[in-house]
């Protein structure tokens, strides 16, 4: 895979920690793979949304990459349920094009970015740059007018 | 099993053409119903649905022009735009025409057609009413605010009264963005985060290439414009301050405004940097998953084998006749005898399975035709209703391929000749609208198809003139030729009734196309007609081309088959009960008079021959009834047909041979053939006619065999 330059926390210059929820393994590995390339660490895995609320509280992570058709809790529900606990949480919405209402109502509840599957290794390490790039005031109204 | 990278890519790109040929026939379909059913919000999902599909196949094979389009219109359809929908479905046919001509480009690697034109239509359709250029123009975007509602230009007003800082923030959408409903959303999240969006262009029922927003922020331009580079959607972000009253404001944007920008079309820099498999969505998957797709080579394969089998089966039933006879007693008689029933069993399911495998419904053919009516009729400017039944027959899927040609000819011959003009047809006193049918049925062990048309018919008297002016015809013949026979000289090659050749019909190709296809199908066409009522082309198929059932009988210790399903009845009677007419010998069978084909030599007059018993094999050829006189009859066999090929047969006559199971050649005959050649031969006086139409062909019969047992 592909070298790039490692992403560090702007704060306190240590690797950025993800949490990556998806329900199928293979894509759990795949985004965890590309991460670390990106010089991060991954803090956490889910394989449903309600896991995901629990990772989230448990190791507060940087970023999340979240999928969106999961079983119990589907990722639209888990964003915003994060973001209202954790109005900084940085959740990065992952799917498919066919999902493209499911992405806007996730980025009106909350959610920072999304990329596209299948996932391309520079689109995601462009999306995590522009991310933690944010100051974390950044999405906070994002919601209200949406 | 191995295959190399190469292979594999081959198969993808073949597996692409196909599919993608499915998608834009599908296109066609949906296109044509949203013809009748205008913005039937089901069917412009659905295709929808199919301009992303092909969209994303064309993408992950690397064909971009395709793959670009089909992007574009997808964008423009996305946006469902209530004042665009009575354009889309030409659009979406225009689209089908050009995707179809870049498909073949790619394959055939020729020149891809011109594709500017659609892409013009398409953006037309992005903005209805304008001419579709304006997209690429500033002068379009010298009044931006023009695309915001007077309630966004209140608040902008507002805000900039109130002293406010207001941008006017346009951000150009990645072409390579998927989904733009959502980058605008990403946008204005990211926006609102560095102050108040005040008005969003553009709303739900516009286009998403581009965004435009009116912010009202604290922040500097650099800031907002950092903020507006997100990766993936957006590079390129213009942030001008907004001041002063509304004229120097839209001024002030107009002069800030490159052309460019937000051009629809990708620009080539772009496209080239980002591989175009990149693009290709995952979602992109086949329809079903329980579809195999096979080649149909692989499929013929396993019928030859098939065939083979069935051989194996008639050797071992002689052998077990041989056993029998040597050892009557042996009771491991019985026990062959079961084996050998059961492996016919299997057999048989066998070969009807993988028969099956071949056949595919009819309708694969007919789904293309309401798009050539379409077509054809607005030419012609008439106005044409197709109806189609019993698309759900089967028929093996080489014979269909092959049928595609000749029945395009028979449709787009019934609506330029067949079918008068809507005003010829209020003199006549018919609904103005003309009917074309398509019908598919079996009948016994072949498929029918015919093509109606509720025209003014053929004028049986001017086909024969025309016959003779062309010189087809002589003026004996002409005068000789019974009306049947004088139709089916317009499918002679060089026959043409046709004042001129029209694009739309003739193409320049007569119906000689029609007969020649159906002659190597061994099938037959067959035309029906009546003054001011229609016509209807007829035309009979068998179900398959690879084993028919047959029925075995010998002349002069020959060996012939004729297929089953054309033997109406077998008739038992004396060399005396056959009598002269004319020419002819004739049967009087029951109150019937049936013309006789006498297939061997005529008895000698000389010897005694009136008692001697012969066969009379009751034909039903087309809609004639002929009977084959025969020395003996031998048994029904299945037979598996081994072509062959054109050097080692001459003439019609025979139109395959096969072997049986103790090795004897078969000859299969071409019944079609004979009675042409019988009824031909009736004009000439000699005796010969009657020797037996067959003694040229059986001299043939070795050099058959030798093909014929070299490729058992």
């Amino acid at each position: 895979m592909e070298q790039f330059a490692p992403v560090k926390r702007s704060e306190d210059g240590q690797p950025v920690r993800y949490l990556i929820v998806d329900d199928s393994v293979f894509a759990r590995k795949n985004l965890a793979r590309m991460v670390e390339s990106f010089g991060g660490q991954v803090a956490g895995e889910a394989g449903d949304g309600i896991t995901a609320i629990s990772e989230y509280d448990r190791v507060t992570p940087d970023i999340v990459l979240m999928d969106i058709t999961m079983p119990q809790m589907e990722g639209i529900e888990a964003a915003e349920k994060i973001v209202r606990e954790h109005p900084n949480a940085r959740i990065v919405m992952v799917s498919s094009v066919g999902y493209q209402e499911n992405i806007v109502a996730a980025l009106q509840r909350g959610a920072r970015h999304f990329v596209q599957k299948p996932v391309k290794p520079e689109v995601l390490y462009e999306v995590i740059k522009y991310v933690m790039r944010d100051d974390g005031a950044a999405a906070r109204s994002a919601g209200a007018g949406a | 099993m191995t295959s190399s990278p190469e292979d594999r890519a081959n198969e993808l790109r073949e597996l692409f053409f196909e599919s993608a040929t499915e998608l834009v026939q599908n296109l066609n379909e949906q296109a044509m119903h949203l013809e009748k059913a205008p913005g039937d919000p089901e069917t412009l999902r659905s295709l929808r649905r199919t301009v992303h599909t092909l969209k994303g196949d064309a993408a992950a094979c690397g064909f971009r022009e395709l793959s670009e389009l089909a992007h574009e219109f997808e964008d423009v359809l996305t946006l469902e735009n209530p004042a665009a929908t009575p354009l889309v479905p030409d659009v979406a046919l225009r689209a089908a025409d050009v995707f179809t001509g870049l498909l073949e480009g790619y394959r055939l690697k020729k020149k891809l057609p011109n594709i500017e034109p659609l892409r013009l239509e398409i953006a037309r359709l992005a903005h209805p009413g304008s001419n579709g250029i304006v997209e690429k123009k500033p002068a379009k975007r010298a009044s931006p605010v023009a695309h915001w509602s007077e309630y966004e230009r209140m608040t902008v007003a507002k805000a900039v009264a109130a002293g406010k800082r207001v941008y006017h923030v346009r951000v150009p959408l990645d072409p390579q963005c998927a989904m733009p409903i959502a980058a605008r959303q990403m946008i204005k999240v990211a926006l609102s985060a560095l102050g108040e969006v005040l008005a969003l262009y553009p709303g739900d029922d516009a286009p998403v290439t581009r965004v435009e927003i009116a912010l009202s922020s604290e922040k500097s331009a650099e800031q907002i414009r950092a903020k507006c580079r997100i990766p993936t959607i957006a590079q390129n972000p213009r942030v001008t301050l907004w001041q002063g009253n509304a004229s120097a404001e839209t001024g002030a944007v107009a002069a800030s405004t490159e052309p460019a920008t937000t051009s629809p079309s990708v620009p080539d820099g772009k496209a080239t940097s980002a591989p175009p498999e990149d693009s290709a969505p995952a979602t992109a998957v086949p329809a079903s998953d329980n579809t195999l797709r096979v080649d149909t080579e692989k499929i013929d394969n396993v019928l030859n084998l098939v065939g083979e089998l069935i051989l194996a089966k008639s050797m071992w039933q002689q052998m077990l006749h041989e056993f029998a006879r040597r050892f009557p007693k042996d009771d491991l008689h019985g026990k062959f005898s079961d084996v050998m029933a059961f492996q016919a069993r299997a057999l048989n399911d066998l070969q009807r399975s993988v028969m099956k495998i071949r056949m595919v419904p009819v309708e694969q053919l007919f789904r293309r035709f309401p798009r050539v009516v379409r077509d054809v009729a607005r030419q012609s400017g008439k106005d044409i209703e197709l109806v189609v039944k019993g698309g759900d027959t089967d028929l093996d899927k080489r014979i269909l391929d092959a049928l595609a040609e000749p029945l395009t000819h028979l449709v787009r011959n019934a609506i330029g000749h067949g079918i008068e003009s809507a005003e010829e047809r209020a003199r006549a006193g018919k609904r103005p609208q003309g009917t074309l049918r398509l019908n598919a049925y079996h009948q016994g062990n072949q498929v029918v198809i015919e093509v109606s048309d509720d025209g003014h018919g053929i004028a049986v008297e001017r086909v024969r003139q025309r016959a003779l002016s062309q010189g087809l015809l002589s003026v004996e013949e002409a005068a000789q030729l019974s009306d049947a026979e004088t139709l089916d000289m317009i499918f002679r090659p060089g026959f043409s009734t046709a004042a001129e050749i029209t694009e739309l019909s003739g193409r320049g190709v007569g119906l000689d196309v029609v007969q020649s296809v159906l002659d190597r199908l061994k099938g037959t066409v067959q035309i029906e007609t009546e003054a001011g009522r229609g016509t209807t082309f007829r035309l009979r198929l068998p179900l398959t081309l690879a084993i028919i059932k047959a029925l075995l009988f010998g002349v002069e210790r020959r060996l012939y088959a004729i297929p089953l399903n054309s033997v109406v009845e077998i008739a038992r009677t004396f060399e005396d009960e056959v009598h002269r007419v004319e020419n002819y010998e004739v049967l009087q069978l029951r109150n019937q008079v049936l013309p006789l084909l006498r297939l061997g030599a005529p008895p000698d007059p000389g010897v005694e021959s009136a008692g001697r018993k012969i066969f009379v094999l009751v034909t039903n050829s087309g809609d004639k009834k002929f009977g084959l006189i025969v020395d003996t009859l031998v048994g029904e066999e299945e037979l598996v047909i081994k072509a062959l090929d054109d050097q080692s047969i001459s003439t019609e006559l025979v139109s395959g041979a096969s072997i049986l199971g103790d090795g004897r050649v078969v000859l299969i005959l071409n019944l079609m053939a004979l009675v042409e050649r019988f009824t031909k031969a009736r004009g000439n006086a000699a005796d010969s006619r009657l020797a037996g139409v067959l003694r040229a062909g059986t001299e043939l019969a070795p050099q058959a065999r030798a093909i014929a047992g070299g490729q058992a």
